[in-house]
């Protein structure tokens, strides 16, 4: 069994699994796994949210190792779960190597997502539905989806300009919806300005990095749970600073 | 029956919704959109219904958060899927955006004293969601361990 074929296939599935999102400890637990089910006992796996090394040391005894940089990524669940599943399913199985990198790239050829407008749809349906969730009326509800919308596109107009990165995002977008949500009540056509707000904030509300950082903290991964504990803090402390801004300028207008 | 649909059901509802759109921004397809609205609602039920237990705030959201996370668990073990699937969508109707809004806007009217009680509460929210989560997956694979143990 050639080795390097075995390295690479390890290493392009957890890069996947890491640029999907998944926790530190399951892309090390899948991608050991697989390597042990191919026969290399003595794989080494280290992950850090940047960061995936892979190693292996063949029966000639000349180790090898491969070291993949992650760039930043945001969420894509259904590619979690896929690509989770086809570890499992090479694990259980072990088809030749060829036709597991197949696999692979059958898998990367069909990733299924949604359109643009389906996106902007949820961030729509976020905001219209947190409004009254935070104490909004129905008609607040319309604007909160606005503004829900106003966020949406504000990310991905920015994900597009060179050398954004997401506290940028974060502080501009979330100054906007407030400053909506503020002109929407000021000119009579909304009632809460407040809910209207945190339910258009919630879109950018660290909860994720919130999440994942207990669950490797939990696991023992310490680095990485701090690394994300630190990106939820100055997450919250960005949307404070834009909506503090907001409020501001509202108090001037 | 007013005030059992306005009080209790409705929120469920819109916290459903609301994770039903974020489904669209986090890719999830199929009868997932369904599993992770289901958990936002379920826990907010149990943030509601754990007010008759006591009315402190902190331990009614730790309650809600191992909930989600027993929810979570158990369904990533029903249709063989990672937990994060569904918890990461259930936990966020209970992250503490408005907290975060309450303090900043506290801050900006210059009220220091409220400011801070409110920047202590999000920061003990988000505590006790981490809590919550911890002890809902060490009970479940608790749980798990001893069923299988009994099962051979």
């Amino acid at each position: 069994m050639d080795y390097n074929v075995l390295l690479n296939l390890g290493a392009e599935l957890g890069c996947q699994l890491m640029e999907s999102g998944a926790e530190i400890y399951r892309v090390e637990d899948s991608i050991t796994r697989l390597m042990r089910a191919y026969g290399a006992e003595n794989a080494q796996v280290f992950a850090i949210p940047n960061t995936l090394i892979v190693s292996v040391t063949p029966p000639d005894g000349h180790p090898i190792t491969r070291l993949c940089r992650i760039p930043a990524h945001g969420i894509d669940l259904d590619h979690m779960e896929l690509c989770n599943d086809l570890c499992r399913a090479l694990c259980r199985e072990t088809p030749t190597l060829e036709q597991a990198h197949d696999r692979l790239r059958q898998l990367l050829a069909r990733r299924p997502r949604f359109s643009t407008a389906a996106i902007l749809a949820g961030h729509g349906l976020v905001g219209a539905f947190f409004t009254p969730f935070f104490g909004g009326s129905l008609r607040d509800a319309l604007f909160g989806g606005l503004c829900g919308l106003s966020i949406g596109l504000t990310t991905r107009f920015l994900n597009k300009l060179p050398g954004n990165n997401v506290f940028f995002r974060t502080l501009l977008s979330s100054a906007l919806a407030a400053i909506l949500a503020l002109l929407f009540v000021r000119f009579g056509l909304a009632q809460h300005a407040d809910a209207i707000t945190i339910g258009s904030l919630m879109l950018l509300v660290p909860g994720v990095a919130l999440t994942t950082a207990m669950r490797e903290i939990v696991a023992g991964d310490i680095v990485s749970g701090m690394t994300h504990v630190t990106e939820s803090i100055l997450t919250a402390t960005t949307i404070a600073l834009g909506t503090g801004a907001a409020l501001l300028a509202g108090q001037l207008l | 029956m007013n005030e059992w649909f306005f009080y209790w059901l409705l929120p469920c509802l819109y916290a459903f919704l609301a994770c039903a759109g974020f489904c669209f921004i986090f890719n999830v397809h199929g009868p997932g959109i369904l599993l992770c609205s289901l958990g936002g609602a379920l826990g907010w039920l149990i943030y509601l219904l754990a007010e008759f237990l006591s009315p402190n705030i902190m331990l009614r959201f730790l309650l809600a958060a191992t909930a989600i996370t027993v929810y979570s668990e158990i369904m990533a073990r029903v249709r063989h899927c990672p937990v994060t699937s569904y918890l990461i969508i259930a936990l966020l109707p209970l992250v503490p955006g408005s907290g975060i809004y309450d303090a900043m806007r506290f801050c900006v009217a210059g009220d220091t004293q409220q400011f801070l009680s409110a920047l202590l509460r999000t920061f003990g929210i988000a505590g006790c969601l981490a809590v919550g989560a911890l002890l809902g997956s060490s009970l479940m694979r608790v749980v798990f361990s001893l069923s299988r143990r009994t099962n051979k």
